[in-house]
Formats: C-alpha cells, sequence, structure tokens
C-alpha cells in the first residue's frame, strides 16, 4: 500500500476506555489450588454440586495441555501468577438496587458510556455489569420479572435456581472440552444467567458489559441462556479493560440451549484493551462459545464485532440439533498494531434440513495477523443440511497478514455446502471514485470498510450498529493515515 | 527407525541394488533415514494427516522387490494408449527399462536416462540437481524413498528447445509373490526458454495389491514452459503415494493435471514454489472415487516472488462408500506483492456414503494481492436430471451424462483426443 | 373437444394437482385430438406452467386426483423419460444450462434414448451429425451451437430456439410450448413460429401455453382455451384469444365470480 497517500503515515490511536477505577477490592492472592477453588465457591455461597463440579473439573484441568494449533504467538502464560478472584469490596452481598452501588462505579460506567440508568428503559435495554469477577447491577429486573423472564447473575441462580443451573451447566460446553473451558469451570466467578419462560418474547434487549479493572486479575465469567420453547431473546454484551503494560487473561464460556422454536440472538462488542503499538500489554481473549440448537426449528445466531484484544482466540459455534434448526455467524474482526486473532466458528449439521451460514469479514492493518478458522460438519444423518459460507479478508498495508483456515466435512449426499472467500486490499478505483466524489481518504476508506462490513452490521440491533460503525472507524483511523 | 520398524515398514527399505554408489549419495540416503528415525509415523494430529489414515497401507505389509523384474510384452501392450503417439519411458518398479521404452532418436539437447546412466555421464550435474526442488521440505515418504533411493529417470531439456511429440513416462509396478512396493524418483527440468509435454501415467500390472512411492521433482527455468497430464489408473487394489516438488523460476508456466481414477488408497501432494517473478502455475485436478476407495490430495502452493499467478481447480466425483480428501493451501509470502491466486475445489456426491474432507486454506502475508477460494459439496441438481428425462434419457445414463459433463472442465484439458476418449471411457466404467 | 373421426393424443379428465399444499389444477379437463394445435391462455398463476410439469412429469407436482391418457395409456404411470419416450416433449419455459455436456452429445444421446425404448436402431455420430445441420438451417442457428454446451452462455432467444431445435430433432407426436414466446423480440419470434409451423402435421399435436395472443398470430390454433384458478373455463376457436387481447382477462374473472 505504500506509495498511497492514503495510508502514508502510521498513527497512533489511544484506548479510549484504557482507565483504572480506585476502588478496595477484595483480591484473593494470585495462585491456584484446590483450596483457592473451595474459597471462590465458599464466598459465594454456592450449593454443594457446585464446589465439586469446579474440583472435579481443576483436576482434569491439570491433565491438559494449552492448545497450541492456533496461529497466535504469545509467552508462555503462568497459571499461578493470576489472582482467580476479585470483587469491590462493598459488593459482597450484591447490590439490591442502584443506590447501593459504589459512586465511584457508576462513574467508571458513565465513563463508558454503559446504560445503567433510568433513561436507558426508553432504548429499552436491561444490563447486568461485570465488573473483574463479581456482577453489580441488574436493572429493570421488575419488567422482565412481570414477563417471566430470569435475569440475573449466575452466582445469584446458582442460589435461587439451582435446578436449572443444574440441568443446563456444562450441558453444551462441557468441562472436558478444551483447556481455557476446563479452566473456567474450576475457577468462574461470575456471569449472567438468563432463562426466557415458553412462548415469551423477551421485552427488552438484554445486555451485559464487562470491565476487567484489577491488575493481574483473571478474567473467568460464565454465561448461560436458555430459550424455552417458542420463545425469543435478543443479547448483547460489551467487554472493556483499563490500559496496563501486564498481559491479563480472558477465558469466558458462553452456552446457549434454545429448545423448541426458540430463537436466540447473540451479540458481541468485544473492544478489550489490544496493548500498545509495540505489542505491550492487552488482554488474551480466549473465549469459548457455543450454542445448541436442542429443539426442532430452533435458531441461534452470532453476531461479532471485534476490534480488541491483543490475542482473540473464539470460535462461537452452533450444534444444530433439532429437525429445521438453523445456525448462523456474523462476524467482523479488526486486528491493528500487533493485534493477532483467530478466530470462526463450528456448525455441526446433526438434525434433517438444518441450515447455516457464515459471513465473516476481516480487516487486517499494520502488523495485524488474522486467521479466520471454521468447520462445517454435515453428519450422515443431516439429510437436506445446506450451509452457505462467505468469508472476506481486506488488508491495509503491506505488514500484516490473513489467513483462512476452513474445514468442510460431508458425509451426506443431499448436503449442499458452498464456502466462498477472498482476500485482497482496498480496491483503488473504489478508492479513487470516492476521493473524486470530494471523500477525504480517511473517510474514503471509512466508507468501503463499512461497506465491507454492512451485511454483519445489518444483523446487529439497531443501537448497537451505529456503536459498532463508530468503533470501528475509530479503529481504522489508528491504522491509516 | 524404531518406529518405522513397529509399523513395519522396514521392508521398504530394502532396495534394488543400484550398482557402486559415490559417497554424495550414500551421504543422502543416510541422512533421509536419520531424519525419518526422528520423526514419528504421520498421525492424524498432523494437520495433512488429519483426514488420513496410514492404517490400510500399514495393515497390507508391502516388500521392495531386490530384483529387476520385467514383464511379458503382451501385458505392456494392453497398457499402452490406442491412438497416443508419444515418446514412451517406461519405469518398472522404480526402475527405468530402456528395453521397454522407445529408441526413436530425440534432439541431442534433450538428456534422458536411468539415474544410474547419468552417474555414470555426469555424475556433478546428477549431484546438484537431485533433491534441489524439494530444498528441505520431504514430507515422510519423500524421506522413505530418498533413504532407498536406487534407481528412476531423468530428463533434462536444452536450452530454447521445443520438443512437439509429448513424452510419455509409464510407472508400472507389479511383483510376483510378494506385494512390492515401487518407489520410483523422475527428475525433470527444462533450460530456459524450453518447452515440452510430459505424460505421466501410473498403472498396475496383475491382481496382487501394489503400492507406488513415487517422488518427481520439476524445475523449469526462465520462461520455460512445461504441460504435464499426471493419469493414475491403477488397479483398486493399490495403494499409492506421489510426491510432486515444483520449482519456477522467473516467467516459466507450467501446466498440471492430475486425473485420480484408480488406487484403494491414493494420496498425492502437490509442492509448488513460485520463485521468480511472473510466473504462472496452472494446477487442475479431477479425483473420482468409487466404493472403497480414498483419494486424498494435498496441495502447498507458496507464492515467493511478485506478480506470480497460481490457478488450483480440482473437481471430485463419489460414490458408494468413496471418500476424498482435498486439502489445499496458498501461502503469498510478504515479497509477493501482486499475487494472483484462485482455488477451486467443487465435488458431487452420488451416494449416502460418500464422504469428503476439504480444507482449502488461504495465508496471505502481503497486502497487494487477488486471492479467492471456492468450495462446493452437493448432489446433481434434480432439475438438470429431470430436464434430461424429460428429453427421454432414462435416469442412470442421465446421471452418467451430468457426470461426465461436470468432469469435462477438467478432462477438456488434456491435450491428446485418444487419452481423453481413453479417460472418459474409463470413467464411464467407474460410474456404471 | 376432439372431432369425431380423430385419433385421441392426449385425454385429461377432472385433473386435480398440487404443489406442496397448495391445489393448483381443480379439475381440469381437455381433450387433444391428433393433428391439433391448442393454445392455452390464462392469467398469471391460473395454472398454465402446472399443467405443463404435471404432463411432463417434474417432481414436487403431486396429481391427486382424475387421470391423463396419453395415444391410450395411462401417462401418469410414466416416468418423465418415459414420456418423452412415447413421444411428449416439453419446450422449457426456462431451458436448464448444462455446463461441460456438449449440445451435439446431449442431442444424439437423447434421440437413441428414444429410439432405442421404440426398437429403432440407434443413429450413428456422423448420420445424427447430418441430421443435426439440416436442422440447424431451418431454425437459422449457427453451426457452433454444435459444440456448445448445452444452454450454457445462451441468451435468452437462443435457449427457445435451442429447445425447438431439440423438438425438431426429437420430432414428438404431443408438443407443449410453455412460454415458449416470452422474452422473444419480434424477429426471434418469427423464427420461432416458423420453426414450429414446420412442424405441424396431421400426426402432431401440440399445446401453446401463453400469456399473450402475439403468439398466435403467428401460429394458428384450431383450439383457444382459457385457464383460470385451475380449470378451463372457456372454450373456443382462435376469435377467442383475440377477445381476450382486446378485453384482457378480468371480464372473465368477473364472470366466473358472478
Amino acid at each position: 500500500m505504500s506509495g498511497s497517500p492514503a495510508f502514508e503515515g502510521i498513527v497512533k490511536s489511544d484506548y479510549e476506555h484504557g482507565f483504572v477505577t480506585e476502588i478496595e477490592s477484595d483480591t484473593l492472592p494470585p495462585g491456584l489450588n484446590e483450596e483457592v477453588i473451595r474459597t471462590i465457591s465458599r464466598r459465594k455461597a454456592e450449593p454443594e454440586f457446585m464446589t465439586e463440579y469446579r474440583l472435579k473439573a481443576y483436576r482434569h484441568w491439570l491433565s491438559m495441555q494449552e492448545p497450541r494449533w492456533a496461529f497466535v504467538d504469545h509467552p508462555p502464560i503462568d497459571f499461578q501468577a493470576i489472582s482467580y478472584y476479585s470483587a469491590p469490596k462493598h459488593l459482597k452481598e450484591g447490590p439490591k438496587s442502584l443506590d447501593e452501588i459504589d459512586p465511584a462505579l457508576l462513574e467508571t460506567y458513565n465513563k463508558l458510556g454503559i446504560p445503567l440508568e433510568e433513561q436507558k428503559v426508553l432504548a429499552g435495554i436491561a444490563v447486568d455489569a461485570v465488573f473483574d469477577s463479581v456482577s453489580v447491577a441488574t436493572t429493570f429486573r421488575e419488567t422482565l420479572a412481570q414477563a417471566g423472564v430470569i435475569f440475573c447473575s449466575i452466582s445469584e441462580a446458582l442460589r435461587t435456581y439451582p435446578d436449572l443451573v443444574r440441568q443446563y451447566l456444562g450441558s453444551v460446553v462441557p468441562y472436558t472440552d478444551n483447556f481455557y473451558a476446563c479452566l473456567n469451570a474450576a475457577v468462574f466467578s461470575d456471569g449472567t444467567f438468563v432463562y426466557i419462560p415458553k412462548g415469551v418474547r423477551c421485552p427488552l434487549e438484554l445486555s451485559t458489559y464487562f470491565r476487567i479493572n484489577a491488575r493481574n486479575t483473571g478474567q473467568f465469567e460464565r454465561t448461560l441462556i436458555i430459550a424455552d420453547v417458542g420463545s425469543y431473546v435478543s443479547y448483547l454484551e460489551g467487554c472493556t479493560a483499563p490500559q496496563s503494560d501486564e498481559n491479563q487473561l480472558h477465558a469466558a464460556v458462553v452456552e446457549l440451549i434454545a429448545l423448541d422454536d426458540a430463537e436466540i440472538k447473540y451479540s458481541t462488542v468485544q473492544n478489550w484493551y489490544p496493548g500498545d503499538a509495540e505489542g505491550r500489554g492487552g488482554i488474551y481473549n480466549f473465549v469459548t462459545k457455543r450454542g445448541d440448537c436442542r429443539g426442532a426449528r430452533s435458531k441461534i445466531s452470532w453476531t461479532q464485532v471485534e476490534t480488541g484484544s491483543a490475542i482473540t482466540w473464539k470460535y462461537p459455534s452452533c450444534i444444530l440439533r433439532g429437525e429445521g434448526s438453523v445456525g448462523a455467524f456474523y462476524s467482523v474482526a479488526v486486528t491493528k498494531g500487533r493485534q493477532q486473532a483467530d478466530t470462526g466458528t463450528k456448525m455441526i449439521h446433526l438434525g434433517r434440513h438444518t441450515r447455516s451460514t457464515i459471513v465473516s469479514k476481516g480487516i487486517s492493518t499494520g502488523w495485524g495477523r488474522q486467521t479466520y478458522r471454521g468447520l462445517v460438519r454435515v453428519a450422515q444423518r443431516a439429510q437436506g443440511a445446506r450451509n452457505h459460507t462467505q468469508c472476506d479478508s481486506l488488508l491495509i498495508g503491506d505488514r500484516c497478514s490473513a489467513n483462512t483456515v476452513p474445514y468442510i466435512e460431508v458425509k451426506n449426499p443431499t448436503a449442499r455446502v458452498e464456502h466462498e472467500a477472498t482476500t485482497s486490499k482496498i480496491s483503488e478505483d473504489q478508492l479513487f471514485y470516492c476521493r473524486a466524489r470530494g471523500l477525504n481518504a480517511e473517510d474514503a476508506v471509512s466508507m468501503i470498510v463499512n461497506g465491507f462490513c454492512k451485511e454483519v452490521f445489518n444483523e446487529l440491533p439497531m443501537e448497537f450498529a451505529v456503536e459498532a460503525q463508530k468503533l470501528l472507524s475509530i479503529s481504522l483511523e489508528g491504522a491509516i493515515g | 527407525m524404531n518406529a518405522l520398524l513397529d509399523a513395519g515398514l522396514a521392508p521398504w527399505l530394502r532396495a534394488i541394488d543400484p550398482g557402486p554408489i559415490p559417497a554424495w549419495w550414500q551421504e543422502r540416503r543416510r541422512r533421509a533415514l536419520e531424519s525419518l528415525q526422528t520423526r514419528p509415523l504421520p498421525h492424524s494430529k498432523e494437520e495433512s494427516w488429519r483426514y488420513t489414515s496410514l492404517n490400510a497401507l500399514l495393515d497390507q505389509g508391502f516388500t521392495a522387490p531386490v530384483q529387476p523384474f520385467t514383464p511379458p510384452p503382451a501385458e505392456l501392450d494392453a497398457l499402452l494408449i490406442p491412438g497416443l503417439d508419444t515418446h514412451r519411458l517406461v519405469l518398472v518398479n522404480g526402475c527405468f527399462a530402456p528395453e521397454l521404452s522407445s529408441s526413436t532418436p530425440l534432439p541431442e539437447a534433450v538428456r534422458i536416462g536411468g539415474l544410474s546412466n547419468w552417474l555414470a555421464d555426469d555424475p556433478d550435474l546428477l549431484e546438484d540437481w537431485l533433491g534441489t526442488a524439494i530444498d528441505g521440505k520431504a514430507a515422510f515418504f519423500t524421506l522413505l524413498n530418498e533413504a532407498t533411493l536406487a534407481d528412476g529417470l531423468a530428463i533434462w531439456v536444452g536450452r530454447g528447445l521445443v520438443i512437439e511429440q509429448p513424452l510419455e513416462v509409464i510407472h508400472i509396478c507389479s511383483g510376483q509373490a510378494e506385494p512390492p512396493v515401487a518407489q520410483p524418483r523422475l527428475l525433470v527440468h527444462l533450460e530456459a526458454g524450453a518447452q515440452t509435454t510430459l505424460i505421466e501415467r501410473y498403472v498396475g500390472l496383475g491382481k496382487t495389491p501394489t503400492c507406488t512411492n513415487a517422488v518427481i521433482e520439476v524445475s523449469l527455468a526462465r520462461d520455460a514452459v512445461l504441460r504435464h497430464e499426471r493419469i493414475q489408473t491403477e488397479s483398486n487394489q493399490a495403494f499409492h503415494l506421489s510426491g510432486l516438488y515444483l520449482v519456477q523460476d522467473p516467467g516459466s508456466r507450467y501446466q498440471g493435471i492430475q486425473i485420480g481414477l484408480g488406487g484403494r488408497w491414493a494420496r498425492t501432494e502437490l509442492n509448488v514454489r513460485l520463485q521468480g517473478p511472473h510466473a504462472e502455475c496452472l494446477l487442475s485436478g479431477l479425483y473420482v472415487a468409487g466404493d472403497g476407495q480414498l483419494l486424498d490430495y494435498h496441495l502447498d502452493i507458496e507464492h515467493r516472488a511478485p506478480a506470480c499467478r497460481s490457478l488450483e481447480h480440482f473437481k471430485g466425483i463419489l460414490s458408494g462408500r468413496g471418500r476424498a480428501v482435498f486439502d489445499g493451501r496458498v501461502l503469498v509470502a510478504r515479497a509477493a506483492q501482486k499475487s494472483d491466486a484462485t482455488m477451486t475445489n467443487r465435488n458431487l456426491m452420488l451416494s449416502e456414503e460418500a464422504e469428503v474432507d476439504a480444507k482449502p486454506q488461504l495465508e496471505i502475508n502481503a497486502d497487494d494481492v487477488q486471492c479467492s477460494h471456492g468450495t462446493t459439496v452437493g448432489q446433481i441438481e434434480p432439475e438438470l436430471l429431470f430436464y434430461l428425462r424429460a428429453r427421454g434419457i432414462e435416469a442412470r445414463l442421465a446421471r452418467r451424462i451430468l457426470c461426465l459433463g461436470f468432469a469435462s472442465e477438467i478432462i477438456d484439458q488434456i491435450a491428446d483426443e485418444s487419452l481423453r476418449g481413453h479417460l472418459n471411457s474409463v470413467i464411464g466404467q467407474r460410474l456404471g | 373437444m376432439s372431432q369425431s373421426g380423430v385419433t385421441s393424443m392426449l385425454s385429461i379428465k377432472g385433473l386435480r394437482a398440487n404443489v406442496g399444499e397448495r391445489e393448483i389444477l381443480q379439475g381440469l379437463d381437455l381433450e387433444v385430438g391428433a393433428g391439433e394445435v391448442h393454445a392455452i391462455m390464462g392469467p398469471n398463476g391460473s395454472g398454465k406452467s402446472t399443467l405443463a410439469h404435471v404432463l411432463a412429469g417434474r417432481e414436487g407436482y403431486t396429481v391427486t386426483a382424475g387421470s391423463i391418457r396419453f395415444l391410450g395409456e395411462d401417462l401418469l404411470a410414466l416416468a418423465p423419460e418415459e414420456r418423452a419416450q412415447r413421444g411428449l416433449f416439453l419446450a422449457f419455459q426456462y431451458p436448464v444450462e448444462l455446463p461441460g455436456v456438449n449440445n451435439t452429445y446431449f442431442l444424439r444421446t437423447a434421440l437413441n434414448s428414444i429410439r432405442r425404448a421404440r426398437g429403432e436402431p440407434e443413429l450413428d455420430a456422423v448420420s445424427f451429425l447430418r441430421l443435426m445441420r439440416e436442422k440447424l438451417k431451418i431454425l437459422h442457428l449457427d453451426d457452433s451451437l454444435l459444440k456448445r454446451p448445452v444452454n450454457v452462455g445462451f441468451s435468452g432467444g437462443e435457449k427457445k430456439r435451442n429447445e425447438i431445435f431439440q423438438m425438431t430433432i426429437l420430432e414428438p407426436s404431443l408438443a407443449i410450448l410453455d412460454e415458449t414466446d416470452s422474452g422473444l423480440d419480434i424477429d426471434a419470434l418469427r423464427l420461432v413460429a416458423d420453426g414450429i409451423n414446420a412442424l405441424r402435421s396431421a400426426q402432431r399435436s401440440m399445446i401453446l401455453v401463453t400469456h399473450y395472443q402475439r403468439l398466435l398470430d403467428y401460429i394458428q390454433p384450431d383450439y383457444v382455451h382459457v385457464l383460470a384458478g385451475g380449470r378451463i373455463i372457456r372454450s373456443g376457436g382462435k376469435e377467442l384469444a383475440l377477445e381476450l387481447e382486446q378485453r384482457g382477462y378480468g371480464w372473465i374473472e368477473a364472470e366466473l365470480a358472478a
């Protein structure tokens, strides 16, 4: 791209959310052993089965090795140097209302632009905020309660609805699944629990914001969403973290379960701290997300806009078990500076007439390294399965890379699987056309890249689509002169 | 070595005595063996062996024939394709058999001979040439070939020479009692501006299961043009491994066509290094896997210089319990700006038990590139079938016509009409 | 419909057919005698194309009641190719592209399949090519057609002409022309109509399925039927087509509703 004045002079963009909140924390000393796990479980007053589950997971984890197959490089992680529990001190009992929340915390959320206040009723968003490891506030619980929707922290769910949690937790992502999911099962500190009863269309968009605050803290949240027969829910998560020279580990697990005719839309805007221009600091985002279309005609769609983290390693997936169930994955991922992302999806077609769509848009700039890794598997009994995959990469600058690693496994002749992938730079013709119409280079690039990502943004709830576009423009500002 | 012994591969290491070989040759064999000793056997955790199990091959057990073998002339004649006019070169169990090959003179600038002849005539050139295209990238079975290297064929085409008549290399694998393993080595080098067509055919004789483990090294100097048609029609009992290593200098052009019809278990690895600007590599392939066959393709295309073009286009038809693997990788190095690469893989599944595993991979490290890949897996379109049936063609025949139509995109690239006709009839038979 | 003394080509009685759950044909009767040309007209969605597809035996169309006899045989019991082998030909509204399948090869295979089924000797490549070239001239089609894959890269008009060309080679007893006029300019229409007229004979019947009267300026039908709501609601001579052209379909639907 050198020679084109549009890309000269790489400007370092500042991470907007890189502040630390000064509040007192109750943090366990770094290190991991069975006693730490018992302590986490005790502090959260969990039922016995949960403590046992965690310990089982921990013992299994000791026998596992870190995955090495992803196209990412990082120094070895010292799992004994991480603190596995950190809670703001005032919140040990959990807040009863907004008034009980530490004002400094509220200020944090205001800085982040997180909708905790009443005005957000208008936007129709209910928010559960997870600060380090503990869920701090859940708004609009009454509105939701009237509809019969359960939306609370997973700690609370374990105390209040233990049977429900026990029935579903680990049923989509068993603790044996992979190294980081196993670690999460052992040490997860909090997260969100959602249950939508039969036939209920959730009246609000549900939302969780995650923030890592304390240094040397790992964040291991756990999300469990169950959409009962004929229900619908749209869920959005957003993520930020303070600037820090140290790498911080985020190893979350998200499990979705959709029963007959249920639909779950899960959207993520991930903007964790990506590290500085030389690649110091930043979040290691090693996440396991999986949805189980257990019921007939159920639908699960994952939409993600990934602009942050030093390293992203995640593959939101769908198990299409129910007859006629539908899975979708829409992704925009941006890597700039020294960021690395190895992300994609798995669509496992087990049921008859199951359908899946994959749209992945990768943008790589600076020294960014990006990999789309996806699996489409059609089992022998998945008569009439359909998949369409479109996977496009855009390269800006000559130091970045883009890889595409799709796996296609088909065992049924009536299946129709189509995979298309392209890699190219921004077309000079398009750029010139925009500029000839009076746009400056940066706006032109932004417009073209936004157009490139349009298909994915269209899948986001309106308000977040706007946010995602802004985020994308900000990310590109950093990368292009 | 232990892994090799445990796996029963030791008999592979016996070789036909090539006569006295120089120290450098012995050293190559020793290094290959050493390297094999430090490697585990290929296993499913290795990406390129993810979908392919070695078990069938190991269970069969093969022995390298130590005695040269000459097939009866009648059987040999049956292997020839009527109407195909070529300069014929025959290798039996990996050894060049001049008595079975064409004796018509070729232009002086073409030098063809068995490795032992080369050793006698021009040992220095052979030493420099052998292994150059592999350049340290030897796969497991290439090392096995190297460790027992005894003979093979080397073709050198001189500067600017254009040969009209195609060269045809026939690899015959055959044995009397024990299932034989043949490990041929073929070297092909085109000097600057040379142009030729090479047809390489893999055929089997007799009913004993056979195993071929071929290594082919091709190097094209500046502006050389090679058309390379590789046709594998071994028996359905055969095991086949072939590793092609291709290196291209600036402005050279390679058109390769792979036809895989035979074999119970056939694996083809194509390694391409575009090391000079404006080189062009067109690779296409057709595999037809019937009941009980596994046809396994691995492409590793490296764009190392700017402004090169590569096009990979593979199609497959699967019936019965046929299986196919297509694992293609295109790498664009940082320096390879203005690269143009397109990879497509289309599969037609005709039966409930067939299976396709595809992994078309792009690794792009330069920004000013046009790279794409596309993969499809599907069955015959019901509308097409109906259209033919509505014209009076019974369903079975209609299916065969549509399959041949699907295959024709690749078959039609074969230059010689007799060979095309031969292939169409073999495919027609296989489809039933 | 057929006059006494004329052999019956096609006899449809009380035909009801569904596409999926929806009933499209709702009790259709039609008699076509040998050598007769029938035009079936009707508004969009009246069931014209469904009728054409049911006659050719396309999957996805379920006959729920009624009978179709073709040259005295139960047509519904036959596979699509058997129907073609008995002499039924459908000119598709949307001819299908067959990448990689050469036109000549395709047609020769079709013709020989039909001949084989009839116990006639197959044509060798040379005599078939001669036949092709002869018939190409009639439709003013280019020789290059012979080498091209079936319908691939053809313009709309070329595709339609290719359908009629196939018909001249296969010489069916009953040709059903599904909207063969749609998408043709006036010159192409004339060529196609000439081709069709050249095939008219006392032994060959035709059913022209069309929305517009235009085609009937060039091919004079013996009978015109109006199909609406899945049944034939009016039948008459060619003057009925002119009436439809002038007054549209509205009045018929109004009459039907009354």
